[in-house]
């Protein structure tokens, strides 16, 4: 059991090259929790922002009538990796990880790997 | 986490005039106890938010309840056990009904759904009762000015989706789609309520979701053509003034000049 401190702490310790993490609540685009980030990337308006990548594919697997679920979505810079984890969980309130990837030091396959063990602690 | 870049966010950003002064000011001087408006209560402890409350916002208790998150007996449980020394919070983890990561979400979710409407504007005069705190006890305290920027990004999203508040409190009252057109699963759930009369506020309480989720989804489907967007009502802007205003022709100029100054040295 951990919480959402603790969860997004462990996502930019554990997570090699994460230069930060957030917590977001994909209806409203608020974030219950960042950690890192800094001036160059404003985490709370990446999370504003990034709902409406993710509500823009909801959408489209609605429209194409497929049944299955986003488990992760990539997203590759020149420089980053952004990884959008959407939890699944019982009280399915609509929220994903956000984190930014330093693409130099990053192992993709670990990043998701990692993401994955951090939902589960989290227990939402 | 946050709350520490909202609150430096708020103190190198240009001044924008505060959602609400008086929250500004407790929040200054640390104060604890309950910021009692018309739409609304928001417990401080310490000048920080530690929960908020609103009619028109779905309570902790309903967000964790309806959908069958928590069995509603095992929510009376911990409010009869712990409720008296404000520990409901601390209660339910500790006896496992539920992980701590999930009530700190579902309790930041119900604090500043509820801020929302307890601090929108023009809701009447605002009371501050020192020492009240809230049965639910600490789960994660956050920054006023937090709450404060929050509250202002909400009131501007929705304008950005769809600048109609009539939407918010008229009955949802769906449209056929056109074709092609499609909405997601937690937009139909919403629509399945939308009976010609229940508000988007009354299908948060049936949904068991944050009544600001549901006006912004209300907005969106409202943009989209899926529900319909009643008229905004006549707004006249003039204040109506007394008639007897427009018989003085030569205001006492002398008098006017002793009451300003005798305000001026009072204050």
């Amino acid at each position: 059991m951990a919480n959402t401190e603790a969860a997004l702490k462990e996502a930019t310790t554990s997570i090699e090259g994460a230069v930060g993490a957030a917590l977001v609540d994909y209806t409203s685009g608020m974030a219950l929790g960042t950690i890192g980030g800094g001036k160059d990337l404003d985490l709370t308006v990446a999370a504003a922002g990034n709902t409406d990548v993710v509500r823009a594919k909801v959408r489209t697997m609605e429209m194409l009538g497929m049944k299955d679920e986003i488990e992760d979505i990539l997203i590759t810079l020149g420089g980053q990796y952004h990884l959008i984890r959407l939890l699944k969980g019982r009280g399915n309130n609509g929220l994903f990880l956000y984190v930014a990837l330093d693409k130099q030091r990053a192992n993709l396959a670990m990043a998701r790997h990692q993401l994955k063990k951090i939902e589960n602690a989290l227990e939402v | 986490m946050n709350a520490d870049t909202a609150a430096r966010a708020a103190s190198s950003a240009p001044t924008v005039s505060p959602v609400s002064p008086m929250l500004v000011r407790l929040a200054d001087e640390r104060a604890t106890g309950a910021l009692l408006r018309d739409h609304g209560t928001l417990y401080l402890s310490e000048g920080r938010v530690v929960h908020a409350e609103s009619p028109v916002a779905p309570g902790i208790d309903t967000l964790l309840t309806t959908g069958g998150r928590l069995p509603r007996d095992g929510w009376q449980r911990a409010v009869d056990e712990a409720g008296a020394r404000g520990a409901v919070g601390r209660f339910l983890v500790d006896s496992g009904r539920i992980g701590g990561g999930e009530l700190e979400i579902c309790h930041l979710g119900a604090l500043y759904d509820a801020a929302f409407f307890a601090l929108a504007p023009g809701s009447g005069p605002t009371r501050f009762r020192y020492g009240v705190a809230h049965w639910i006890g600490p789960v994660r305290p956050v920054p006023a000015a937090a709450v404060e920027r929050e509250t202002r990004r909400r009131r501007e999203l929705l304008d950005q989706v769809w600048p109609y508040p009539a939407v918010d409190t008229s009955p949802v009252v769906p449209r056929a789609p056109a074709p092609g057109q499609s909405v997601t699963h937690r937009q139909r759930a919403l629509l399945e309520l939308a009976d010609g009369v229940r508000t988007p506020a009354a299908i948060a309480w049936a949904l068991g979701r944050p009544a600001f989720h549901t006006l912004l989804e209300v907005r969106r489907l409202a943009a989209a053509g899926l529900v319909g967007t009643p008229p905004d009502p006549p707004r006249d802007a003039r204040p109506v003034l007394p008639g007897w205003i427009a018989e003085v022709s030569d205001p006492d100029i002398g008098l006017l000049r002793r009451l300003r100054d005798a305000l001026e040295a009072s204050l």
